[in-house]
């Protein structure tokens, strides 16, 4: 499958691929400067070594055959469901969640995985739908496909990684055709599935949820990390402090600050400028994800490249306007800018499938 | 891949909303970005720097107070206080049960203290305990690595190195009460502590010097990074008191086990050598705060520690009174020095019998005579013939029923009756027998040992009465300039030196001729001149508070003494409680202190003295450098 294709039919699309290699380089950066002198010191180094394992994952993904991927997406799937039935039981807690896997020095979050496996699932289901319109029965498959990841991790229980697994039902939904109608009912059936959630969420969730709301009713507790965290972001002004020079971050004001809040230190150091930086990656990035998928070879590359796209944007938008006190505290990390191993590798590999699916655009394979 | 081209129409069309949907999200979030890194900037750009700036206050070293020769009374040490900082703390109780253990301290006491600072901000550290001695210091710093939530830090605790001697003199250290914090105009802030009573209290403000402020860049832990700049404190001024160390001991040695007060000054500049009131307490006890066993066994003490006796305990002067009745009578021209009274040991007056202490009498008494012997039925006729509101004049004109305005709050003014008094305060009309009482002491003349010994140096220097101080001079710790008392004067009545020469002579007869009521405290060698006094305890309120102790209601004694006569450079006023007799319980210490204060040997020869004080001394290397106090 690797060998006897044209070379000039082979393409590697260079722009996309250099945004994200751009967005983790200063994710590096930034880590480096929230974590120098800290006991966090040396997270930076690490980083860029989960960046490798990224890349070797991403050629991994452009040089194997997605096809081959979605031919096998169900049993993929179900290989990265047991990792979490098996946290379940035997997870160690880490931050009072059993969402990590420990390998020596290294930790591993599976549910990372598992959010690719389900994307590929996604598509393959999409692969055959060759309707406009969304068939009710594709409707419930899709929902069951989401849905039991979704169970697994909310009760591990982590909820941001819980909502990053959205935008795949939205994906499926808005692309696969819902009509206006069925939008309707989905949108009350949401609206009573969150009223009956609220009594499902834990205490802390529910305070996270509060302060979301009144950010200032609890300065000290929950409320302190959106509101310095505004702080960091609005004392940077246009500019920035500088490189290292931000005080809400190097005075330790900023809490998590390389992992989750990385975008606060880039806001505070580089201000303005530097936000708009990464927001112009990330959008350079997601359009030439979205041309890709356009002229993707086939339907299930289409529904690959946009289930894959949409779950970065989704927790591009969601970590941003946390910094800002716009959405709850979820932690929900800046794709391949926050510190997390699991997230950038596994990041870097949906890069590596949208990458691979522009790569066999004229391919028979 | 024809099949798959067909459908592709819808898929694009959707693809080509989200890509606009995409577009419009990041770009709303950028003019959300907008508005908080650039409209708003200067908002949060303050917050970021009043989150990293504190100012932390710099407590100006508190001045010294030394004696009059330089000693050392009160100084600053080095005090040690444990904090908390919560955010350093991965586990709080873990933490708590650490220290306890550690210190041997009490765990439910540390939590109670760490659950009271919670009300606080979590960057402000949590005092857990005060006063630690240096192994505990270096037992917390050994540990400082694993603990890092610890930390000590050092203040100026003030010293009293001599415990509870002349304590009523300087005061204490207590925390500022609110009215003090609200009439000083927001100086003070709550926690910070302020003179009371004493020097302490009233020269405050010289003491306190003015503190300053560093604005330091803190962590979100509130631990100091850097500093951002400094205003130095300048430090209070060290203080010289007038009183002689040296005459304060041989006083509070005297005083030991009696109840009572000395007060010795110099009549010509008012100038306080000693003052004593006994019982005493330790101030050293407010410092380090004082304990609730302290706190009740001072305030249950019958003796009532707190209390300085020479200026706030107001009793009857007894014969004291009557040098300045005599006085008072030869200024008025109301009598002849030499004519003599026939004291046969008591008379009448008013339809009433009044007793002379000499229950055989005297017999024939001039003036002299009945200030050396004091005869009193010389003074209940000079008291007959002067009558109340002269009385009243004289009394007033040395200061009694006044404040005497020395540099110690709380001072009682004491009380001289009169007709008006009677009527306008008493309420009950004012019976002439009254006036034969007050004329040797009773009755209702009261006044505190502090206006005896001004109204005394009053006497001796022809009416000039220099108002009492302690404060001799202050001292700048930095550059060494000095500010020197200015004496203040009031004038009583004018006596002429004949006059005055024949008070004085009875006074120094009362000491130093065979008969005379403290001949027994002759002082060898130096010409003292003064006058005894009993003070009745009389009343029901008097007996019901001595209860069963009888020894309540034994006389006070009183001893108002000078020296020398011809050129007076002391004035000592002794009064103990339930003491009997002046001669006995009072004199001796007057001879004592005059003894200490020119040795045994001779008196400097002749007038004027010369000048015996002590200049004093640049206090290099006596204040501290100023020190840093916890944010």
């Amino acid at each position: 499958m690797i060998s006897g294709v044209l070379p000039r039919s082979r393409r590697l699309d260079l722009v996309l691929l250099g945004c994200a290699l751009a967005l983790a380089a200063l994710g590096v950066l930034f880590i480096a400067s929230a974590t120098t002198g800290t006991r966090y010191q040396g997270l930076a180094s690490r980083q860029g070594i989960w960046i490798g394992v990224g890349l070797a994952a991403m050629t991994f993904a452009i040089l194997f055959d997605y096809r081959m991927l979605l031919k096998f997406s169900f049993a993929i799937y179900c290989a990265t469901l047991l990792p979490l039935v098996y946290l379940l039981f035997f997870g160690e807690r880490i931050a009072n969640v059993r969402s990590w896997i420990r390998v020596g020095q290294f930790q591993f979050q599976p549910a990372e995985l598992s959010k690719i496996a389900t994307a590929l699932l996604v598509a393959y289901l999409f692969e055959n739908e060759d309707d406009s319109r969304l068939k009710p029965a594709t409707l419930v498959k899709l929902g069951a496909i989401v849905g039991a990841p979704m169970l697994l991790i909310f009760l591990q229980p982590d909820m941001g990684l819980v909502l990053t697994f959205l935008p795949l039902i939205f994906v499926g939904l808005f692309f696969g055709g819902l009509p206006a109608r069925g939008w309707i009912v989905i949108i009350l059936v949401v609206a009573v599935l969150a009223g009956a959630g609220w009594f499902l969420l834990k205490d802390y969730q529910k305070a996270r949820i509060g302060t979301f709301l009144n950010p200032d009713s609890d300065v000290l507790g929950s409320g302190y990390q959106v509101r310095q965290s505004k702080i960091a972001v609005g004392s940077g002004g246009f500019s920035g402090k500088g490189f290292r020079s931000g005080t809400q971050s190097q005075l330790r004001f900023l809490p998590v600050q390389h992992t989750d809040f990385i975008l606060a230190v880039i806001a505070e150091e580089w201000g303005f400028l530097g936000v708009i930086l990464v927001f112009a990656l990330f959008a350079a990035l997601f359009l030439r994800a979205m041309t890709l998928a356009e002229t993707a070879r086939d339907r299930g590359g289409v529904f690959l490249v946009l289930g894959l796209t949409g779950m970065m944007f989704f927790s591009v938008i969601i970590n941003a306007a946390m910094m800002i006190g716009l959405a709850p505290t979820t932690g929900i990390p800046l794709p391949l800018v926050s510190y997390g191993g699991s997230s950038v590798a596994t990041t870097f590999l949906g890069i590596g499938l949208i990458l691979g699916v522009e790569y066999r655009r004229f391919a028979n394979a | 891949m024809l099949r798959i081209r067909e459908d592709r129409q819808s898929l694009v069309r959707r693809i080509e909303i989200a890509r606009v949907g995409v577009g419009a999200a990041l770009s709303l979030l950028a003019v959300a970005y907008w508005f908080v890194q650039i409209v708003r900037s200067e908002y949060y750009f303050n917050l970021s720097e009043n989150n990293r700036i504190r100012a932390v206050k710099i407590t100006a070293p508190r001045g010294y107070v030394l004696d009059r020769n330089g000693a050392v009374i009160v100084e600053n040490e080095p005090a040690y206080t444990l904090h908390l900082y919560r955010r350093e703390a991965r586990d709080l109780d873990a933490s708590i049960t650490f220290i306890a253990d550690l210190l041997g301290l009490n765990v439910d006491q540390v939590r109670y203290r760490v659950d009271r600072g919670r009300r606080d901000p979590e960057f402000v550290p949590i005092a857990i305990a005060e006063n630690l001695g240096l192994e505990e210091v270096a037992a917390v710093e050994a540990r400082a690595v694993e603990h890092p939530e610890f930390a000590i830090t050092v203040s100026q605790r003030r010293r009293y190195k001599h415990g509870g001697s002349a304590a009523h003199a300087l005061g204490y250290l207590s925390e500022a009460t609110p009215e003090q914090i609200k009439s000083a105009g927001n100086i003070y802030r709550v926690g910070d502590w302020i003179g009371q009573k004493g020097i302490e209290g009233a020269y405050e403000r010289l003491l306190a010097g003015t503190n300053g402020e560093r604005r330091v860049i803190v962590d979100s832990h509130g631990r100091e990074v850097s500093e951002a700049n400094r205003l130095e404190a300048s430090p209070g001024q060290n203080l010289f008191l007038s009183v002689d160390l040296k005459l304060q001991e041989v006083a509070e040695e005297y005083f030991r086990d009696k109840v009572g007060s000395v007060v010795a000054l110099d009549p010509e500049t008012g100038e306080i050598l000693a003052l004593v009131s006994s019982p005493s307490y330790d101030p050293n006890w407010f410092t380090r705060r004082v304990t609730s066993a302290e706190w009740t066994s001072l305030l249950e003490n019958p003796d009532r520690p707190l209390q300085n006796r020479a200026i706030q305990n107001m009793y009857s002067p007894g014969s004291v009174i009557k040098p300045f009745l005599a006085y008072g009578a030869l200024a008025m021209d109301l009598v002849d020095p030499n004519a003599k009274i026939f004291c046969p040991g008591h008379a009448e007056f008013y339809g009433r019998e009044f007793h002379c202490h000499k229950k055989g009498g005297h017999g024939l008494v001039n003036l002299r005579d009945a200030i050396k012997l004091s005869c009193d039925v010389y003074f209940y006729n000079l008291g007959k013939r002067l009558g109340i509101d002269r009385i009243s004049e004289i009394a007033s004109s040395f200061g009694f029923g006044q404040p005497t305005g020395v540099d110690l709050a709380f001072e009682k003014s004491g009380l001289v009756p009169s007709e008006e008094w009677a009527r306008v305060k008493r309420k009950a009309r004012w019976y002439p027998s009254e006036t034969i009482s007050v004329a040797i002491g009773q009755g209702p003349l009261l006044v505190t040992s502090m206006q005896i010994a001004r109204a005394l140096a009053g006497l001796i220097e022809e009416g000039k009465m220099p108002t009492p101080h302690l404060f001799y001079s202050s001292q700048d710790p930095r550059t060494g300039a000095q500010l020197r008392y200015k004496p203040e004067f009031r004038h009583a009545m004018a006596l002429s030196d004949e006059k005055l020469a024949i008070v004085k002579s009875g006074m120094w007869a009362v000491v130093n001729e065979a008969g005379g009521t403290a001949f027994g405290s002759r002082v060898n060698g130096l010409e003292m001149g003064g006058k005894t006094g009993t003070a009745q305890v009389v009343g029901r309120e008097a007996v019901v508070r001595a209860g069963a102790d009888k020894s309540k209601l034994q006389d006070h004694a009183w001893f108002a003494g000078f020296g020398p006569v011809d050129h007076p450079r002391m004035v000592v006023v002794v009064f103990v409680e339930n003491g009997g007799h002046g001669n006995l319980a009072a004199a001796p210490l007057a001879k004592a202190l005059f003894e200490a204060k020119y040795g045994t040997a001779k008196p400097p020869a002749g007038p004027p003295a010369p000048q015996t004080r002590a200049a004093a001394r640049p206090a290099t290397g006596i204040a501290p450098a100023s020190h840093r106090e916890t944010p």
